[in-house]
This record gives structure tokens, C-alpha cells and sequence, in this order.
């Protein structure tokens, strides 16, 4: 493997200045909006106490009228971890809502963003091979259907018959009720089966866009000189199919995957009501009904800097599937 | 007849193929729907006289919901609303995006660095998180808002694909020739490229409309739409909060999405039509 520094400091610098214009623009929305954002950050109603207000406002600059002084107190506060308190879980801090939803999320979102590539590459290849086919014809098909429903509604359906009528999964939740009784066993084996449903319903609902590029990437590559060579050699078709098609067609769509993660967590944000996962989503949502100002901004930062960040994993990962992207 | 006839060919060549015929009869359909909602709608709009959680009969044939409203209606309604967002926050979406795509394909340089820098980082940031933060601090959601929110946050894609595609025809002669007979960038951009990738343009608007009709029904989900208006979204959030799944009430919940998804499948048909006939045409497949 061979990495080369301006390939790696392009990247670090490109999500270090995306980080920062992240921070920014959770600064700027909400005030370009016409929010106050003293009322916004600590209102003493909604906290219930004047002097919790009073030191919030302090301590982000708000007793200021400089936009310039707040915006560099934010940034401080924003190092130091602080995003403020929550409204509705007074009096938890932001990031420690935020922090316990955040792995539910990751956990479902990342598993489903894998497990999607992964059947839509198989499902997208097989179609390719013979497009045009039968097989090929009702892919295509659902994947367009796929990709003009929404996530939740999905979810939906997805409860209503197989929670509701089969009762093969639990109607929502991410553990049982007993959970803190449970044995260290049995609490993995809740955890898993409470997320089975939601990871499938995020696996389909994301499934439509891996189908269709790599269909498209290994229509490309089938053409090629040396898929006519390989079959002029005599290589066995699953051989061609795979060794030589397959492969090929599955670089171009590695940064497909990335982009997708976006889509997903997106998707994500409305499955998690649906399923009441206890995730950033259903954190966002009961954030949006409590006004509660500061979760929400702080929501948006955590999906924000969550996408980032596994955009730039996947950036340092990249060189090691093709290592042309770090010579060049 | 003439007339007729050159409505035809037009409409012919907009909606290529059988594909898009059957897309834009879907989109006629809808399109009448959304005209025509308080001619069609056998109730008024929210009115909740009726017993709730009644299924499919003669006279609700969707049923009704929890609040004893009639599901059909409320459909024919919400049309209206999930229509006129999709398609005018779609054309915002398409006006930013074939600007800033054929400014920065055609005049290369500092130009396509910053706005291709600007797309790349703000393509990373989920859309949907910063479309929840801007419409959550806004003092009052209206059906404007929503249009406006969308419509400005949802031209990425398209600012590249345009751009692309602006390169591509930044090599050829009429462009050069343009140049030598001493036209205007601005002109060359907009009198002379942009009647030239109209179909390109076609397919893409084709695609942000359905983005937006989706988003539109997440936003009303996340409780961000206008509370006292009906759309296909906000039917769905109520059935979700009002746990439609436990009272078997199918009525409530299978509509909503799948005029959702049939809407977006017209648009679907015809964004296809419209590129396989400009390939065609034109032999190029990277699109």
C-alpha cells in the first residue's frame, strides 16, 4: 500500500474545512432564519431557571451584540464539547443526549449502508449479465418504485407486516423493557433483535441506487476488449463474471458508497420515528416538538460531523481498493 | 388542425417514446387532481363529522382516520399541496442549478474551482439535516417556506451534471463559431449552449421534482410543514402518530405512499424517455 502525502492532506483538509463550515453554518442558519438565538440557546423559561440562562448566555457571548464576538465564543464552546443544554431533558447536557443516541444510529445506519452495497452489487451484476431478462426487467423495476417512496413509509409497511401481523420482530424500541435485569447475553441477543426490522427496512429503502450504478458500471465493463478476450480464452462464465466483470465494475461505485451514507442517515432520521429507535433521528424529531432549539442544532452538528468523518475513513480507504487515486 | 398537429409533434417530442406517454398521462392525471381537488373531493377539506376508523365502503372508499375524517379527501387535498411543491420547487432547484452548472462548465478556471469547491462540501452535509435546521428556526412553516427551503438546498446534483455537460459542449464548432463572431459569454451561455442541452436539462428537472415531492413529505413527517394545511406527508405523519398499524387501518397508510411513489414514477418515465432519445441522437452515453 502506498499512500502519498498530498493525497492524504488533500483529504484531511478538505473534511477539516467541511467540519468548519458545518460549524458555521449552524451558527449562521438559525440567525439568517430570524431566530433569536438568545431565546433560542437560553430562554429562562424554557429552562426554568434565570441563572442557568444567564451563565449560558455568558458563556456563548450572547450578551453581546457582536455577531463577530458570539460567532468566536461558539467556536470555543463548540472545542470544549459545549452545545448548550437541553430544553426538554433538563438538566442534561446537549452532547450527552446526543452521545447516547449516536451509536444507535451509527450502529443501524453502517450495517445497512454495507449490507446494501453488497446485495445491490449481486443484485446488479446478475441483472447486467443478462439485462434485458427477465430477472433484469422486475429489478429495474422495483428499484424505481424504490426510489420514489419515502424511507418512513416503508418502515411503515414494514411494521404492519412483520411486527404486527406475523409478530416475528418487536413493534419498536431497541431493547426489551427488562433490559437492565437481562445478563450480558441476553442483552446482545435484545439489542440484535430489536434492530433486525429497522436494518432491513434502511437495506431496502437504500437498495434502488447500488442496483442501478452497478448495473450501469458492469454494462460499461462488459463491453470492454478484454471481457471479449477473456471469453475468447475459454474462462469459465462465473469466472468472467466475476474475476474480470464484477471486479472492475465495483470500483467506480466505491465513492457511490460514500455519497449514499448521506442518503441513508437522511432516511434514517424518519425511520427511527417510525420504529421509536432511540437514535439521533427520534431524538431530532421529539427535538422539533419540544422546541427544545439547542438539541436540534446540536443534531445537526452530530449527523453532520458523523457523515465527515466516515467520508473521510472512506477516503483513507479507497488508496488501498485502487491505488491509482493516491498515486495521481 | 395545424395547430393540432404541430401540438402533437411537440408533445411527441417532449414525451418520447411509450415510457413517457405513460409518464405523462400519469402527470396529466395528477396535474387534474391537484386543478380540480375541491371539485373531486367528495368532503370538505378536514372536516371530521364522520365515525373514525371506519374502512373501505361505499361512501368512504378509503375508509376514515382517527379523527373521523374522510381519507379520500384528505388524498385529493393533499394532491394539491405535494404537487405544487414538487413542481415549484423543482423549477427553483432546476433555474439555480443550470446556472451555476453551465457558469462553471463554460467558463472553467477560478470560477468552476470556487462554485465545484462550494457543491463538493455542501454535497457531503446530509440535505435533509439542513433543511430540519432551517425550518425549524423559522418563526412560522407555510407551504412558501417549504418551497423555498427545498427549492434552494436541492440543485447540487444538477449543478454538476449541467456542468458536465456544458464541457462536453464547450468543445464543439457552433460554440467557436459563436465566439468568432464575437458574441458575449453571458449569450453563448444562455442563447446558444443552454437550447442545446435542453434535454439534459429536461431529465434533470424530471429528478429534482421527485426529490422534492419526497422531501417535502419527510419535512411534513418530522412535524416541519404547514400544520394547518394537508399533504401527502403530513396524512402519513398523522397515520404514524395516531398508530394507524395497531387499528389494521391499511386505508390510512398505504395510499399516501403509493400516490407518492406512482407520482414519482410519471416523473421517472419521462426523465428516462427524454435521455434515451438524447443518446440516441446524440451517441453519448456518459450522462
Amino acid at each position: 500500500m502506498r499512500y502519498n502525502s498530498v493525497y492524504l492532506l488533500n483529504r484531511i483538509g478538505f473534511s477539516l474545512v467541511t467540519l468548519f463550515v458545518a460549524a458555521t453554518l449552524n451558527f449562521l442558519l438559525p440567525r439568517l432564519m430570524g431566530g433569536d438565538p438568545a431565546s433560542a440557546l437560553a430562554s429562562d423559561k424554557a429552562l426554568g431557571s434565570q441563572q442557568v440562562a444567564d451563565a449560558l448566555k455568558a458563556q456563548f457571548g450572547l450578551d453581546n451584540p457582536s455577531l463577530l464576538y458570539q460567532y468566536g465564543q461558539y467556536l470555543k464552546q463548540l472545542l470544549h464539547g459545549n452545545l448548550g443544554i437541553s430544553y426538554a431533558n433538563y438538566p442534561s447536557p446537549v452532547i450527552d443526549v446526543i452521545g447516547k443516541a449516536l451509536p444507535w444510529t451509527l450502529g443501524t445506519v453502517l450495517t445497512a449502508t454495507l449490507l446494501s452495497y453488497l446485495v445491490g452489487w449481486l443484485i446488479g451484476i446478475r441483472g447486467a449479465w443478462k439485462s434485458g431478462s427477465f430477472f433484469d426487467q422486475s429489478t429495474l423495476f422495483s428499484a424505481f418504485f424504490l426510489n420514489s417512496v419515502p424511507f418512513f413509509w416503508i418502515a411503515i409497511i414494514f411494521i404492519m407486516i412483520f411486527s404486527f401481523y406475523l409478530g416475528w420482530f418487536p413493534l419498536g424500541q431497541a431493547v426489551d423493557p427488562t433490559y437492565g435485569a437481562m445478563s450480558a447475553m441476553e442483552k446482545v441477543r435484545s439489542v440484535l433483535y430489536h434492530a433486525i426490522l429497522p436494518v432491513f427496512t434502511l437495506i431496502i429503502a437504500s437498495l434502488a441506487g447500488h442496483i442501478l450504478v452497478l448495473r450501469n458500471n458492469l454494462m460499461r465493463v462488459l463491453s470492454e476488449d478484454y471481457m471479449l478476450l477473456a471469453k475468447a480464452k475459454g474462462l469459465k462464465a462465473s469466472r468472467r463474471k466475476y474475476a474480470y466483470g464484477a471486479r472492475n465494475a465495483l470500483l467506480p461505485s466505491f465513492t457511490g458508497l460514500m455519497t449514499s451514507l448521506g442518503h441513508v442517515i437522511g432516511g434514517a432520521i424518519t425511520t427511527e420515528i417510525v420504529f421509536s429507535y432511540p437514535g439521533v433521528g427520534l431524538v431530532t424529531f421529539n427535538a422539533i416538538l419540544n422546541h427544545d432549539y439547542p438539541l436540534i442544532q446540536g443534531a445537526f452538528l452530530c449527523i453532520a460531523v458523523s457523515v465527515i468523518v466516515c467520508n473521510l475513513i472512506a477516503d483513507l480507504l479507497y488508496p488501498l481498493i485502487d491505488p491509482r487515486v493516491a498515486l495521481g | 388542425m395545424t395547430i393540432l398537429r404541430r401540438a402533437a409533434g411537440a408533445i411527441r417530442t417532449a414525451f418520447p417514446g411509450a415510457k413517457g406517454m405513460i409518464g405523462l398521462a400519469i402527470l396529466l392525471a395528477f396535474t387534474a387532481i391537484a386543478l380540480l381537488g375541491s371539485l373531486l373531493a367528495p368532503y370538505p377539506k378536514n372536516y371530521i363529522e364522520f365515525e373514525p376508523w371506519l374502512a373501505p365502503s361505499m361512501h368512504h372508499w378509503l375508509g376514515t382516520d382517527s379523527y373521523g375524517q374522510d381519507v379520500l379527501s384528505q388524498m385529493i387535498y393533499g394532491t394539491r399541496t405535494s404537487f405544487w411543491v414538487g413542481v415549484i420547487a423543482g423549477l427553483i432547484t432546476t433555474v439555480i442549478g443550470v446556472a451555476v452548472g453551465i457558469i462553471s462548465g463554460f467558463k472553467g478556471g477560478w470560477v468552476e474551482e470556487a462554485l465545484m469547491r462550494v457543491v463538493d462540501l455542501l454535497l457531503i452535509i446530509p440535505t435533509l439535516a439542513l433543511m430540519i435546521i432551517l425550518a425549524s428556526f423559522l418563526p412560522s412553516m407555510g407551504v412558501t417556506s417549504t418551497i423555498l427551503i427545498i427549492g434552494c438546498l436541492s440543485w447540487l446534483y444538477m449543478a454538476r451534471s449541467i456542468r458536465s455537460q456544458t464541457m462536453a459542449e464547450r468543445q464543439s464548432g457552433y460554440v467557436e463559431a459563436a465566439r468568432m463572431v464575437g458574441m458575449k459569454d453571458t449569450e453563448i451561455m444562455f442563447r446558444e449552449i443552454l437550447p442545446n442541452i435542453v434535454p439534459v436539462i429536461l431529465a434533470n428537472l424530471v429528478l429534482v421534482t421527485t426529490q422534492a415531492v419526497l422531501a417535502e413529505a419527510g419535512l411534513s413527517f418530522l412535524g416541519l410543514g404547514d400544520p394547518t394545511n394537508v399533504s401527502w406527508g403530513t396524512i402519513l405523519a398523522l397515520a404514524n402518530a395516531n398508530n394507524a398499524v395497531l387499528f389494521h387501518a391499511w386505508w390510512w397508510i398505504l395510499p399516501p405512499g403509493l400516490a407518492i411513489a406512482l407520482f414519482c414514477f410519471g416523473f421517472i418515465l419521462i426523465g428516462n424517455g427524454i435521455l434515451e432519445k438524447y443518446r440516441a441522437n446524440r451517441g453519448n452515453a456518459a450522462l
